[in-house]
């Protein structure tokens, strides 16, 4: 019976997982404070070159919006994040838990073999429409 | 039992995680994502002792990933050459 209890990661390997969910957790945290929409920082390159959004535009305010709970405007900024984000959050969740030794539980155990291509259309289309300057498709810009 | 039987020893079966992540970012976003889907299925599949699902959904990670990075560069390519072939006014019509 001893053998149905599977060993853990090796050590290093559990640091690695240990850093990344760290590293999730500071971006989750550095997200709650500083409100990305506040920062005139670096812009997407796409964005400056071509003036168009890209389906990743408006992600970290997205993020900022939900982690003070307003998922209204999360929503607006990027509506795709909020469809990715379960699948992030569980990965960083597995994360945690192999670099604590533990064994995550099944999640996404059978995708449907069109995952790959229906995910690829479906961003982007998101892509293309959210550049629409006409309701509703401007409701997706960020 | 074996060693090297069905143990969750991921060291073994890559996840490709933090290079589906990064290539999400750095390259092209919609086939990142599938990467990002496959990479967190490794993990919990090898957990539950789902050897062969871990491997397959490793190696779909890292094409995906792959195909990422060679996407990425080749759209990179052609903007470049569409801005560059663009009239200067139009961009600094379009500049935020």
């Amino acid at each position: 019976m001893a053998s149905i209890a599977a060993p853990a990661l090796p050590i290093s390997s559990r640091l690695r997982e240990g850093a990344l969910f760290l590293g999730g957790l500071v971006l989750a945290v550095g997200l709650h404070v500083v409100d990305p929409a506040q920062v005139h920082g670096p812009v997407c390159p796409f964005l400056a070159l071509t003036g168009l959004y890209c389906p990743g535009c408006g992600t970290l305010r997205c993020l900022h919006g939900l982690l003070h709970g307003d998922l209204r405007a999360a929503a607006g900024f990027n509506v795709l994040t909020l469809l990715v984000l379960p699948v992030l959050l569980m990965a960083w969740v597995a994360t945690g838990i192999a670099a604590l030794g533990g064994r995550p539980a099944p999640f996404l155990a059978r995708l449907p073999s069109w995952i790959g291509p229906a995910v690829v259309s479906a961003t982007v289309s998101f892509w293309i429409l959210r550049n629409v300057p006409a309701a509703p498709f401007s409701w997706l810009a960020p | 039992m074996p060693a090297g039987g069905p143990a969750y020893g991921g060291a073994d079966v890559p996840d490709y995680l933090v290079w589906a992540i990064l290539v999400t970012i750095f390259c092209f976003l919609p086939t990142g994502i599938v990467a990002i889907v496959f990479a967190s299925q490794v993990k919990s599949k090898l957990a539950a002792g789902d050897r062969a699902g871990a491997i397959d959904a490793s190696n779909k990670a890292r094409t995906w990933t792959i195909v990422s990075v060679v996407v990425g560069i080749a759209f990179g390519i052609i903007l470049g050459i569409v801005l560059s072939t663009a009239s200067v006014t139009h961009i600094n019509i379009n500049y935020p």
